[in-house]
């Protein structure tokens, strides 16, 4: 009778062995970490390009052309940057549209946005440093396989936008669009 | 030619226009803190909160919007997958105005359903700010969060126990069988 007692609580007592530690698991912390303590910021020097009245099929440069406008990295960290377009809309009736090209080109009543950062000669897809602005947010800098890095704080890049007009549209219309310059901690 | 005008050559008959204004030097100027936010070990069916602050260091009082990205793989950090689903994150409002010079806090909160399927993710999400502009450019402020689930503690109490338990029929049956062997032997 001895033996069965002792087998009983043996078994107990391995059975907690095993089982303790890992309940003791349900009670884990949760635990928040914040990064960056002080903030992540970017400004822009140049936020306005009035045009005036435009023509079919044809570019148009800001001036100058490709210092136009400065980003600079205000925050305390390291920042990768992001860009991304979206249609021009008609301001006095956003139904009548100018979508915007996912390939830089026109046709009718579709329009083309380009970037070029100054110092960038053979970026994109023609190899003049200019590269498409899309309605899929894309790199602005760094980007994929440049030698360049993350911006530091008080680092800056210049750049300049190109726009090419729709090869047909609807004339006396005053058109409105919206380009977004981004930044996440690197 | 009914309802639409060709258009050819040079003919100035559409403005495309973006509207300047006086304070298109000031749109982008204001940050976010913090940049980058970890939340480990969430227990699932539970609910985390914490709070953003959006610095607007204009001269005058802007509207700032909040709203979630899924960065695609390669912009997220190394072994991070996509967060599962937006709608785990809350904002008690999507627009926000912020009085010239000051700052203002705005609470986020992430929740994470019960379901067993949850535990040990490794999610990443942006939550994106961007200042309201009319302007041609504008600027969004991207914050990094990094939200990890327990892992999944329900099942492993139930193998510490099955083993326990099989051990413990083992050492009873021993017992059990020495017991009655030395009961069984003769005097």
């Amino acid at each position: 009778m001895k033996a069965v007692i002792s087998s009983i609580v043996v078994a107990i007592i391995l059975a907690l062995i095993f089982s303790l530690p890992v309940l003791a698991q349900e009670s884990g912390t949760i635990t928040i970490t914040m990064r960056g303590a002080n903030d992540i910021s970017i400004s822009l020097d140049e936020t306005a390009w009035p045009l005036g009245n435009v023509t079919l099929n044809t570019d148009y440069y800001t001036s100058p052309a490709i210092e136009w406008c400065t980003l600079a990295v205000e925050g305390n960290c390291n920042v990768d940057t992001f860009i991304v377009g979206e249609d021009a809309e008609w301001i006095d009736n956003s139904s009548y549209k100018w979508t915007l090209s996912n390939s830089g080109g026109n046709g009718e009543h579709i329009y083309g946005l380009w970037f070029r950062i100054s110092g960038d000669t053979t970026r994109g897809p023609l190899g003049d440093g200019y590269v498409p602005i899309t309605k899929t947010q894309s790199e602005f800098w760094p980007y994929p396989n440049c030698s360049g890095t993350s911006l530091a704080p008080e680092d800056y890049k210049q750049f300049g936008l190109k726009l090419l007009t729709p090869t047909y549209f609807w004339g006396g219309r005053q058109m409105q669009t919206h380009i977004t310059i981004s930044a996440v901690m690197a | 030619m009914v309802g639409r005008i060709k258009l050819a050559g040079l003919i100035a008959a559409l403005l495309f226009i973006f509207l300047p204004s006086f304070t298109m030097a000031q749109d982008s100027s204001f940050g976010v803190s913090p940049a980058e936010v970890h939340i480990d070990n969430l227990p699932l069916g539970e609910a985390e909160e914490f709070e953003l602050t959006i610095h607007n260091k204009n001269e005058i009082a802007h509207n700032f919007t909040i709203a979630t990205f899924r960065p695609p793989e390669e912009e997220r950090r190394k072994g991070r997958a996509e967060f599962p689903d937006n709608s785990w994150i809350s904002f008690p409002f999507q627009e926000i105005e912020v009085a010239a010079k000051s700052e203002a806090g705005v609470t986020v909160t992430v929740a994470i359903p019960r379901e067993q399927k949850w535990a040990g993710g490794d999610w990443e999400i942006w939550l994106g700010v961007t200042a309201e502009s009319s302007d041609l450019l504008s600027v969004r402020l991207y914050v990094r969060l990094l939200v990890s689930t327990e892992p999944a503690v329900g099942i492993r109490p139930n193998a510490g126990l099955v083993a326990g338990i099989v051990v413990g029929i083992v050492l009873l049956g021993c017992g059990g069988y020495y017991y009655f062997r030395r009961k069984a032997r003769p005097e």
